[in-house]
């Protein structure tokens, strides 16, 4: 009798533990999250977007309670917790507005109100504030590399992987494309131009005058 | 009796050096084709490469000189805006331009567009208003430059008949199918290999079972041998004729025990398992609201990754691309599919697009993407895997404070040519490489503040 039921008790264990292992791999299931509180959080965060109560009290211990994380953001469209910066308003931490050291310092407060279709004003008046030095070039050369160069090519040929799908994408080096000046690269990285579309949400300023740095020396090339 | 066990011990020795001598063989012979493929593939590339020029100047009925300064002007000009097919790009396709146009409109023109619309002519104001008023460049061409031009496109759409289908698309597109090419044969060389290893795995099971088959007829054969013989003594005899109880040995207490205690290390393994992966997402790969393919974008096509997750070198978050960023390409690109179409429904309606979040650090834990990319210089495949391979994302690594911690000891810090590290590197043993760890990467605070 004895080790019938110790037998038992390691039976009701193995079905136990059995079950408990039972579920199988699903890839849609993030699995057990042991503290949840800390992966959803009361403050609302960027990415996150809960569109309604119901969905914010579906976490929640005891039923009919309000969640006490996941809030729904009912302020926003969607329920998003992000949103779109006032318009006409630039996030001013974002940009560098001085360049060079001592006397050779330029201010540049970099808020250029060019129109996209007045590349002319751009060719014009604009002029590369950051100084043309070995280390901006090398930066220049690693920023193409990030946003340029799947179309433009590791040469600016226009023969990048992307640039062949494209189709349509120029050679930096060739005819009138040879001579463009800072201000109409800068124009066109900000507004794009033909078939190219804007890229003044994904690169910064700073960041694209040293692009057109690098890009007049791919002008350079053969 | 020892012949027999020692026969059987033999039987089985045999059956493991067989079992690993085909195994190895079998190795040898998946490298040995491997091989094989690579070379194959290195072939095709390269008479491939050697084919497109030659397709793309096959000279027809014009004079092959000035149709090769035609292409050389027509790729340096007008490539960018213009096609040699019908396909409009910027502005229209060229295909057929000299039938519709007259010589010299065309020289005009080209020279300067904004001249001829000036002087009212009804075509190019259509024109012009058809395209957006788009202004095309002024050309500085003379003549017979312009003339070349317009030799070469009517030679790549006219002129040569099945030479034009290859050759005649542009450029842009001959190089590609070329580029394809070469990923292709690769792939299915790998293809090719693993398939000759379930073909060997296969034939080598097929084998050991026949093996095994002939082995178990001769020590029966030898045990009917035995048996057969008289001068056996007693305890012998017992011995050959051996016969197994089943139901004894089922009922016997030690074979229950010994199941029952195997079935418990085995659940009792995959639950302290499933128990220490509470918290841990690891393979985690939900499916996406549109499916967008990393190995399509950062694999073929070699996508930066921060061209999309723009703040990875800047930022604590490595940004989730908005629907901006993809327009860039898909203005143009794969317009009539299903799946792009999510993304012009969702511009069109103002509302973002709910992609689900696959990695998700727990709040008490701070990590910092540009700390680790910008300062650290840690390649995003460390963390997240061959990113550049996945269809579908998945969770690759554990995110556990082990597997941080593990490589905040392994990692060594880049000091060079970085003034900041001077003083700590003066401060730290010089025999041993400054590692993460060395400069407060166990720090508690570091993470958990």
């Amino acid at each position: 009798m004895h080790f019938q039921l110790r037998y038992k008790v390691v039976f009701a264990w193995v079905i136990g533990l059995g079950l408990f292992t039972a579920c199988g791999k699903n890839y849609d299931d993030p699995g057990t999250e042991f503290a949840p509180n800390m992966y959803h959080p009361v403050a609302y965060e960027p990415y996150v977007q809960i569109k309604n109560e119901e969905d914010a009290g579906k976490r929640v211990v005891a039923e009919g309670e309000p969640s006490d994380y996941e809030s729904a953001n009912s302020y926003n469209p969607y329920g998003m917790s992000m949103r779109l910066p006032v318009k006409g308003t630039i996030p001013r931490r974002n940009f560098q507005t001085v360049y060079g050291e001592g006397t050779n310092a330029v201010t540049d407060l970099m808020i250029y109100d060019i129109h996209r279709d007045s590349i002319e004003v751009a060719e014009r008046t604009l002029k590369n504030p950051v100084p043309a030095t070995e280390e901006v070039l090398a930066e220049g050369k690693v920023l193409y590399s990030r946003y340029c160069q799947h179309c433009h090519g590791e040469n600016g040929k226009g023969d990048g992987l992307v640039g062949k799908a494209y189709k349509g994408v120029p050679n930096y080096s060739t005819g009138n494309y040879k001579t463009m000046n800072s201000g109409h690269i800068y124009h066109v990285i900000t507004h794009g131009k033909g078939r190219m579309w804007p890229h003044g949400s994904q690169i910064n300023p700073s960041e694209r005058w040293k692009i057109v740095h690098y890009v007049h020396t791919l002008q350079q090339l053969d | 009796m020892y012949f027999i066990y020692s026969v059987k011990r033999f039987v089985c020795r045999q059956l493991l050096v067989f079992f690993l001598a085909f195994l190895g063989g079998s190795a040898y012979v998946v490298a040995q084709s491997a091989n094989q493929d690579s070379t194959v593939t290195g072939g095709v590339v390269d008479t491939d490469g050697g084919q497109v020029p030659a397709g793309g100047s096959q000279p027809v009925a014009l004079d092959p000189a000035k149709v090769e300064a035609g292409k050389t002007l027509f790729n340096n000009n007008c490539t960018a805006c213009h096609a040699l097919s019908d396909e409009v790009l910027v502005g229209p396709g060229l295909k057929g331009i000299n039938e519709r146009r007259p010589q010299t409109w065309l020289i005009n023109w080209i020279r300067n567009s904004q001249k001829v619309i000036q002087s009212g002519d009804k075509y190019a104001v259509d024109l012009f208003n058809k395209f957006n008023k788009t202004v095309m460049p002024a050309y500085d061409f003379s003549d017979e430059q312009i003339v070349s031009i317009l030799q070469y496109i009517d030679q790549q759409n006219t002129g040569g008949g099945a030479n034009t289908a290859a050759g005649g698309a542009t450029d842009g597109q001959a190089v590609p199918s070329g580029g394809g090419a070469s990923v292709t044969p690769g792939e299915g060389g790998g293809g090719i290999s693993s398939q000759y290893f379930t073909i060997i795995i296969g034939a080598l099971l097929v084998i050991l079972l026949l093996i095994l088959l002939v082995l178990v007829l001769i020590v029966s054969l030898l045990g009917k041998f035995l048996s057969e013989r008289k001068d056996l003594p007693e305890e012998d005899r017992e011995l050959v004729n051996q016969r197994i109880d089943v139901k004894k040995v089922v009922n016997s207490n030690a074979f229950k025990g010994g199941v029952a205690l195997i079935f418990l290390l085995i659940v009792g393994k995959v639950a302290v398992d499933s128990l220490f992966n509470i918290g841990i997402s690891q393979g985690y790969a939900p499916k996406q609201p549109i499916a967008y393919s990393h190995k399509l974008h950062a694999g073929q096509y070699q996508i930066d990754c921060s061209y999309c997750h723009t703040t990875v070198y800047k930022a604590k978050s490595a940004s989730i691309p908005s629907a901006n960023i993809c327009m860039n390409c898909h203005n143009a690109i794969q317009t009539s599919s299903p799946e792009i179409k999510k993304i012009y429904d969702a511009i069109e309606n103002d509302r973002p697009i709910e992609w689900v979040r696959v990695h998700n650090l727990p709040d008490f834990a701070y990590f910092n993407h540009s700390q680790h990319t910008n300062v650290g210089g840690i390649e995003c495949q460390n963390c997240h895997g061959e990113i550049q391979t996945m269809e579908v994302v998945q969770q690759v690594s554990p995110l556990t404070m082990g597997w941080c911690i593990d490589c905040h000891r392994k990692t060594q810090v880049n000091t060079e040519g970085n003034d900041y590290y001077d003083k700590l590197l003066a401060l730290h043993n010089s025999k041993e490489p400054l590692k993460v760890a060395n400069i407060g990467g166990l720090e508690c605070s570091k993470c958990h503040y």
